[in-house]
């Protein structure tokens, strides 16, 4: 039996007792799915006050409608697409938001485009812990983020900030398994373009 | 080589990310080793991939948790401040209970409604007598006009009382009328074997002492039935269910014409009345008839010499002219 397939059935028995009224169940499910949730919110919207309520109303609507939770797909991709939801929407309404505080922070560290640049074109992979310790790097990566459009930002934070596969991403996305493959596409090659322009 | 191959770009990332079926996946991998632009663009995509990938992951702020509950609180969505099932259903079943209750005052309201506003109309649309002669009749004497208003028409009826208990019913008036009209005013007692019948010319106070001493046998009465004679073409009267105010009230009108509007007036609402539920209209008469029945005499507008007529003929007070019937029911 795979790690996922035990939490599945984990989340389905949360579920049910979550359903007859067991709080402490309610905050186990809460305790599980919150800072996953958050990250990917705040990868979308790029406002930690924003994502910190997302999520906040992302979990009050999952315990509201949790009695029409039919158990077709799974309750991660259930809560996922309530969260991604309500953030596109968000994001919709408020669509310079996240540049407006990006453009904020915005500086011009030639040694870290440096750095970038030689991550897009060396043979060799770039080095995670070098780009979680280079904030300037973060920065530039999270704005060429915030530069593609809601959708495409969406199937590569669900891709390969959550790390979901193609048939989550479309359940999540309600939205077709090839639609997820050409959008995703798309979107890495637009990211890497822009990522370009930047340095 | 993105033109010979159009969909490079799709294929790459699925390979990348390692949703491609076997046969697609040898053949990416085919395409990989045998050209150099596709590696390259392979790399820079997987680099992309990485950079993303390795953004520091972010925790969801302290008291998340907290805040949630306290929205849900809020909201009353959480179990513990979820009511319980049976007080629920306990509510719900007294919310039930109230909105019946609501639905029949609701219901009796309107038909009272109904039956006031029935009552109403009919008193307003109900078919008149017609006088076939005029109303005032002028005399050609000259110079001489009798104030005919200040003599009181007489009023002339029969009175039929139906009862199960005749005999103590009878006696009962035959009492009232010996201890309450004079002799003069009245004829004996005619016994049969169904009736018994008393006729008076009486004058309406006399009537009226009468009647209120009747009154206190009156739920004794199946049916009390009011004829009242019109001298018109079309006869009597009928007033079934009257009541003796009802009959002091017909019989104290001072002309024909208010005697005659009085009378039908009270038959249509005592028909009303019987017809409708709990007979509260005829409370609602009873209540209101006098307030409803005043009629101004007649004045006398012309500026002609008016003559009053001889004490002597308006001393004459006997007009009642009432026969009460007594019937077995």
């Amino acid at each position: 039996m795979t790690e996922a397939a035990n939490i599945s059935i984990d989340d389905a028995v949360l579920v049910q007792q979550c359903r007859q009224g067991d709080s402490a169940a309610t905050e186990r499910l809460i305790r599980k799915y919150q800072n996953r949730i958050y990250n990917a919110i705040l990868r979308i919207c790029a406002n930690p006050d924003d994502a910190a309520e997302l999520t906040q109303d992302t979990f009050v609507k999952v315990i509201e409608n949790i009695n029409k939770f039919e158990g077709r797909s799974s309750f991660y991709t259930w809560a996922f697409r309530i969260g991604v939801n309500l953030t596109l929407n968000y994001c919709q309404r408020n669509v310079k938001l996240g540049l407006q505080s990006l453009d904020a922070e915005d500086s011009d560290d030639s040694d870290d485009k440096g750095v970038l640049k030689k991550f897009l074109t060396d043979d060799s992979l770039p080095d995670p812990a070098v780009v979680i310790e280079n904030k300037e790097l973060c920065r530039i990566v999270v704005k060429a983020l915030m530069k593609l459009d809601d959708a495409q930002r969406a199937v590569i934070v669900l891709r390969d900030i959550e790390g979901m596969n193609y048939a989550q991403i479309a359940e999540v996305l309600d939205t077709e398994l090839g639609t997820v493959r050409s959008r995703l596409s798309r979107a890495r090659t637009n990211l890497r373009e822009i990522m370009e322009t930047l340095l | 080589m993105d033109h010979e191959i159009p969909n490079i770009d799709e294929l790459l990332n699925s390979f990348l990310d390692g949703e491609l079926d076997a046969r697609h996946q040898t053949e990416v991998q085919r395409l990989i080793n045998h050209d150099k632009q596709i590696a390259e663009r392979l790399q820079v995509l997987r680099n992309c991939k990485r950079l993303v990938s390795s953004l520091p992951y972010a925790e969801a702020p302290d008291g998340m948790l907290e805040d949630i509950k306290a929205s849900l609180e809020g909201k009353k969505l959480t179990p513990s401040a979820a009511e319980p099932v049976s007080f629920s259903a306990h509510r719900q079943r007294q919310g039930a209970r109230h909105l019946l209750l609501r639905r029949l005052t609701s219901v009796a309201a309107m038909i009272g409604l109904v039956a006031v506003l029935a009552a109403v109309i009919y008193s307003i649309v109900a078919p008149q007598v017609v006088t076939n002669k005029p109303v005032a009749v002028e005399k050609s004497e000259p110079a001489v006009t009798v104030a005919t208003a200040e003599k009181p028409a007489p009023f002339t009826g029969r009175l039929e009382l139906k009862t199960s208990s005749p005999s103590e019913v009878a006696a009962f008036i035959n009492k009232a009328i010996e201890y309450n009209i004079p002799s003069d005013e009245r004829t004996a007692a005619v016994p049969g074997k169904l009736r018994e019948s008393h006729t008076l010319i009486c004058s309406r106070q006399n009537l009226r002492v009468l009647m209120d001493e009747l009154g206190t046998i009156w739920d004794k009465i199946n049916s009390a039935t009011l004829l009242v004679n019109t001298d018109r073409p079309e006869g009597q009267i009928v007033v079934d269910a009257v009541t003796p105010e009802q009959i002091i009230e017909i019989a104290k009108q001072d002309d024909f014409e208010t005697q005659i509007k009085t009378a039908k007036y009270f038959a249509a609402m005592n028909n009303m009345a019987e017809l409708s539920p709990g007979k509260e209209v005829l409370i609602a008469i009873d209540n209101s008839t006098l307030g409803l029945i005043t009629i101004p005499k007649p004045v006398l507008t012309s500026s002609e010499k008016t003559i009053k007529k001889p004490s002597a003929q308006t001393e004459d007070n006997r007009e009642v002219h009432l026969t009460i019937t007594v019937l077995e029911h």
